[in-house]
This record gives C-alpha cells, sequence and structure tokens, in this order.
C-alpha cells in the first residue's frame, strides 16, 4: 500500500521532465525537475547572489523568524491569559485587538520601514504581527474553555487567586497556547518571507534570495528556493508537532 | 488515487505548455521602459513629439518597471515587444535563456553616478569600505559599475554591503541613514543634490569612460515576424535622439513630464548622460565578461555571444542614408 503512494508523484515528475525534454514546456516559464536540482546545487554551493549561500539565507531567515515569534510569544502569551482570566480586561482590549488583527502583515511594510528601517527590527515587526494574534487568540480561547468545574473545586478547596492562575489556567490552557504557536510560526514563516522581497539590510534571507535569482534570471533557482523554503516550514510544523505530543503526554 | 484524477493534471501541464505568449498580428507594438529612468528620454521624445505616429508605427505602453531585471521578466512573458532598458539586465536576461532579445541600437551612454550623504566624511571610494551601498538590483547596470569600480579600487567583494533599494526609496533611505551611499541612473543622483540630501562620489564616466548604459531591444519573435516595424521603431528612436541633442531645452521640459521632477534637478542630470544610437561592440564584451566574473551568467563563446545579441543591419541602414 505504501508503494502506491509514491506512483503518482514519481509519474508526474516524470511526465514533467519529459514534456520539459522535447519542448512543450519552455525552460523559462517553468524549469525541468532536473534543471531545479541542479539550481539547488548551484544554491548550495554557488549562491545567490554568487558567494552568498543558501545556508546562511536560510540561518538569517530563522533567525528573523525566531525574533519577530520571540516577541510575539512573549507578549502574546501573558496577555492572553490576562485576557483569558479577567472579562474586564478582555472587554477593555478586546475592540482594539479586533480592529488591528484584520490588517495583513505586508500591509505594515511601509510603516515598518519608515519605524525601523530595513534591517532586522522591521523584519521582526512584520513576523510580530503575523505570529501574535493566533497565539493571543488561542491562549485566551485556552483559558475560558477551561472547565468551571476545575475552577470551582479548586475555589472550595480554598485556593488563592494566584494559585488558580499559575496551577490551574497556565497548565490547563498549555495544549491551546501550542496550537496557537504552530499556527502562528507558520503564519510568521510565510509572512517573512514576503517581508524580505521589500528589502534587506544585511542581504541574507530566503525571500530576498528569491528575489535576486529574479534579477539574475535563474527560474531554476527560484523554484529551487521555493521548495526549501516548503521544506523548512514542514520540518518547523513537524518539531512543533513532536514538542506538542510530549506536552500533552506530561499532562 | 485513481487513475481518472491524472487526466486533469496532465492537461493543466499541457495547457501550460501552449500558454506561449499571445500571437503576434498587426497590434499595437508594446513598449516598455524603466520608470524615471532620464537615460530613455529618447522614448519619451518619440512618444510626445510623434515620432512613432510619423513613422506610421502603432506603438502601446505596455509597461513602467522599477528596474532593467523586471523588465527583462517581461519580455520573458511575452508582455513586450520592443523595450528600453539597461544593457547589463539585458544580457543576463539572454544569457540565462529567459527572454529572447536583440539589441538594435544604443540609447545613451553614461549617466549613472554614485551618491554619499552631503556630509559624510567619504572622500573616495576606498572610505567606502565596510560601508552599506544601495544598488537598484542585482545584475543592473549600477550593480555592475559599482563591481566594476570596486575591481578598480582593489576592493574586495565582501568589503561593501551591498543593498538593493529601488531608485525612488534611495534618497530618502540615504537621508535616514540607512545606507551610505547609493549607485542609480540619473535624475536621482542629480535629485539627492539639488535637495541637498547628497553629493556626488564618482560619475559613472570616472569608473569606465563611455560606459554603454541602456540599449534599445526588439524580442527576437516580433523582430522575425514584423521586421519592417522594427526598423520604423529604430529610425523613430535616431530621429528622437537627434532631437534631444538639437533642442536639450525642449527634451528637457519632456523629461520634466515624465519624471516629475523639477527642472533643476533634469538639468543637472541630463549633463551626467550622452545620448547616442551607436552600439558597441566592445562594450558588450566588456559586459559578458565581467557578468562571466561575478558568476551571473555562463557564456563560453563571447564573441559568437555578442554577435547574436547585437543586430547591427538595421542602424547601419539607417544610418547610411
Amino acid at each position: 500500500m505504501k508503494f502506491e503512494r509514491y506512483i503518482l508523484p514519481v509519474f508526474l515528475l516524470f511526465l514533467w521532465q519529459l514534456l520539459s525534454y522535447v519542448g512543450v514546456i519552455p525552460s523559462y516559464l517553468l524549469p525541468s525537475p532536473i534543471r531545479i536540482i541542479f539550481g539547488f546545487k548551484d544554491l548550495m554551493f554557488v549562491g545567490m547572489p554568487p558567494e552568498h549561500l543558501l545556508y546562511d539565507h536560510a540561518r538569517y531567515s530563522l533567525y528573523r523568524v525566531a525574533y519577530g515569534f520571540g516577541i510575539a510569544c512573549l507578549v502574546g502569551i501573558p496577555l492572553g491569559l490576562i485576557m483569558g482570566w479577567s472579562e474586564r480586561i478582555r472587554a477593555l482590549i478586546g475592540p482594539l485587538i479586533e480592529l488591528v488583527r484584520p490588517i495583513p502583515p505586508l500591509a505594515w511594510i511601509p510603516i515598518a520601514i519608515l519605524w525601523f528601517g530595513i534591517g532586522i527590527k522591521s523584519a521582526a515587526f512584520i513576523i510580530f504581527l503575523g505570529t501574535f494574534f493566533p497565539i493571543l487568540l488561542n491562549t485566551i480561547s485556552g483559558v475560558v474553555a477551561i472547565n468551571p468545574i476545575f475552577l470551582d473545586a479548586a475555589r472550595s478547596l480554598n485556593a488563592k487567586e494566584k494559585d488558580i492562575f499559575f496551577k490551574v489556567l497556565i497548565p490547563g490552557s498549555i495544549p491551546s497556547i501550542f496550537l496557537g504557536m504552530r499556527i502562528g510560526m507558520g503564519i510568521g514563516w510565510m509572512t517573512l518571507v514576503a517581508a524580505e522581497f521589500t528589502g534587506v539590510k544585511e542581504g541574507y534571507g530566503l525571500g530576498y534570495m528569491i528575489m535576486t535569482a529574479r534579477d539574475i534570471q535563474r527560474p531554476d533557482e527560484i523554484i529551487a528556493g521555493m521548495l526549501v523554503i516548503g521544506i523548512i516550514g514542514l520540518f518547523i510544523n513537524w518539531a512543533f508537532g513532536a514538542l506538542e505530543s510530549k506536552i500533552v503526554r506530561w499532562r | 488515487m485513481g487513475k481518472k484524477e491524472i487526466y486533469p493534471i496532465v492537461l493543466g501541464i499541457f495547457i501550460l505548455g501552449l500558454m506561449r505568449g499571445p500571437a503576434l498580428g498587426s497590434e499595437p507594438i508594446r513598449i516598455g521602459y524603466l520608470q524615471s529612468d532620464i537615460h530613455q528620454l529618447a522614448c519619451w521624445v518619440a512618444l510626445e513629439k510623434g515620432f512613432y505616429k510619423k513613422q506610421g508605427v502603432d506603438v502601446k505602453l505596455a509597461g513602467i518597471f522599477r528596474a532593467g531585471p523586471e523588465e527583462m521578466s517581461a519580455f520573458a512573458a511575452g508582455a513586450l515587444d520592443m523595450g528600453y532598458v539597461g544593457e547589463a539586465p539585458a544580457t543576463t536576461a539572454v544569457a540565462n535563456g529567459m527572454a529572447r532579445v536583440r539589441i538594435l541600437a544604443q540609447v545613451n551612454t553614461e549617466g549613472s553616478a554614485i551618491v554619499v550623504r552631503e556630509k559624510a566624511n567619504i572622500k573616495t571610494m576606498n572610505d567606502l569600505r565596510g560601508k552599506r551601498v544601495a544598488v537598484p538590483g542585482h545584475s543592473t547596470v549600477q550593480d555592475f559599475l559599482l563591481r566594476k569600480a570596486m575591481a578598480k579600487w582593489n576592493i574586495p567583494m565582501n568589503e561593501i554591503n551591498i543593498t538593493v533599494l529601488k531608485p525612488p526609496e534611495m534618497i530618502n533611505a540615504l537621508r535616514t541613514k540607512q545606507i551610505d551611499a547609493f549607485i542609480a541612473w540619473e535624475p536621482y543622483p542629480a535629485k539627492a543634490q539639488t535637495m541637498g540630501v547628497g553629493r556626488v562620489l564618482l560619475y559613472s564616466s570616472d569608473i569606465w569612460k563611455n560606459h554603454p548604459c541602456c540599449v534599445l531591444v526588439a524580442d527576437q519573435r516580433f523582430l522575425a515576424s514584423r521586421p519592417a516595424e522594427a526598423r520604423r521603431m529604430v529610425a523613430a528612436h535616431v530621429e528622437a535622439t537627434d532631437f534631444i541633442d538639437n533642442n536639450p531645452e525642449e527634451a528637457g521640459r519632456i523629461a520634466v513630464k515624465y519624471t516629475g521632477m523639477d527642472p533643476e534637478s533634469v538639468r543637472l542630470a541630463m549633463q551626467n548622460v550622452n545620448y547616442t544610437y551607436q552600439l558597441s561592440i566592445e562594450g558588450e564584451k566588456e559586459y559578458v565578461r565581467f557578468l562571466v566574473g561575478l558568476k551571473y551568467i555562463h557564456v563560453k563563446d563571447i564573441d559568437a555571444f555578442t554577435r547574436n545579441f547585437i543586430c547591427q543591419d538595421i542602424l547601419k541602414e539607417l544610418v547610411k542614408k
């Protein structure tokens, strides 16, 4: 049964290669799989622009995401816990959040450049906007969804509010917080690449790399770069899933 | 997954294969140029003074681009028939098999400059070591010129941080100290001067005397199917270039209209540009050699590549007349 899963992809790859080979698919519209593999090799060893290797592009991109994502967690999780806990605070901040949330992070790019320049800070700010809201909203809903019986039980055992917050609310909302982090990370990764399209100071980044490949007219490297972005995103998602299942087991 | 589900995918790939640009007929000629690039003034003059109409060709503006590589992508997509574009991005796109165009005429030589902040303590190329310099894009004429200047002053590639910024954003980035210098086509260097933001460190003529810059290119399919119209386009270009030489005042007013800049900046900018339609084979070879050295392109036979890329016949015939 496992074997069957690979029939279609492999068949399509062969077909694609064949159509490229006979010229039905012009290479300037879509390079053949083999050319993309060579493009990947060039990204690894020649670099795009030359001497800017794939490894460094990925490192800078991951660093930018970690930066924005870290700040989003530091702000979003505590704020979410408080907003979930207190209905009054939720009513106070909620409308503002709902106003800002639908603005696409990419619409902030011109403002981000004005406020933070073209360096890491403005990229981190864009990532922050992409990751913050999923984390916040999932944390709130995680707290709100805790079974009131647990709270009543804790209160009837004379638990202090502080203890309820730290020993009931936080552990209880962890699965939901994780979900928010996972969604946020996914959105952040997508946002990052687009944010790098507008220019980066350091000269590195996967989005920047793709735009450079387009400047130098190398579609094989563009597609190889897109695949790298997809694979790294997949890996991050998988790592979060693994971490999550471990923590859920602990719970 | 059943066999039936494969068919739509296969069909989709076939359709993709058939999308090879629209058929060519007697539709208007689709042209493109770069946003506010005063090098390409001949194009605006020909539009404004009706030189295209006079030649009996119907021209449609199909794209205004922010940098040469974007315009070459439009050629690759089959969206342009002819265009005014930098020689470096055109060379890169053709050498890498993306766009199939040929150069029909020169548009200008020189006309770019490296600009530093007015009060910055940068006096020579060597003072740019460790600094951040913006270019309009990789494989633009300006990227090429900056790297050529670095080679001329023996500055290794990793000693200057090269950042990509679009020319309209450069002056502001220079003012807010996000970059230490930029290299751009005119009139941006002139504009930086008249705004009191920057001063010129080097004119591109200091880097490479008489360097070819923008060219008039035509898509090969267009050239093959409508050669007479291509010839008339070149004739209009020659007339417009002569017009600029003979009527700089009026050409300047047209430049003001198309760049949206003040007359003072335009006047200053035009002093730095040499308008000519004369092609330079040696200049193109120099581009190819340097781009190969940068590993942007791979060309084995530089002479043969240049011969195929530059079509001299049309221009020669016109100039003889």
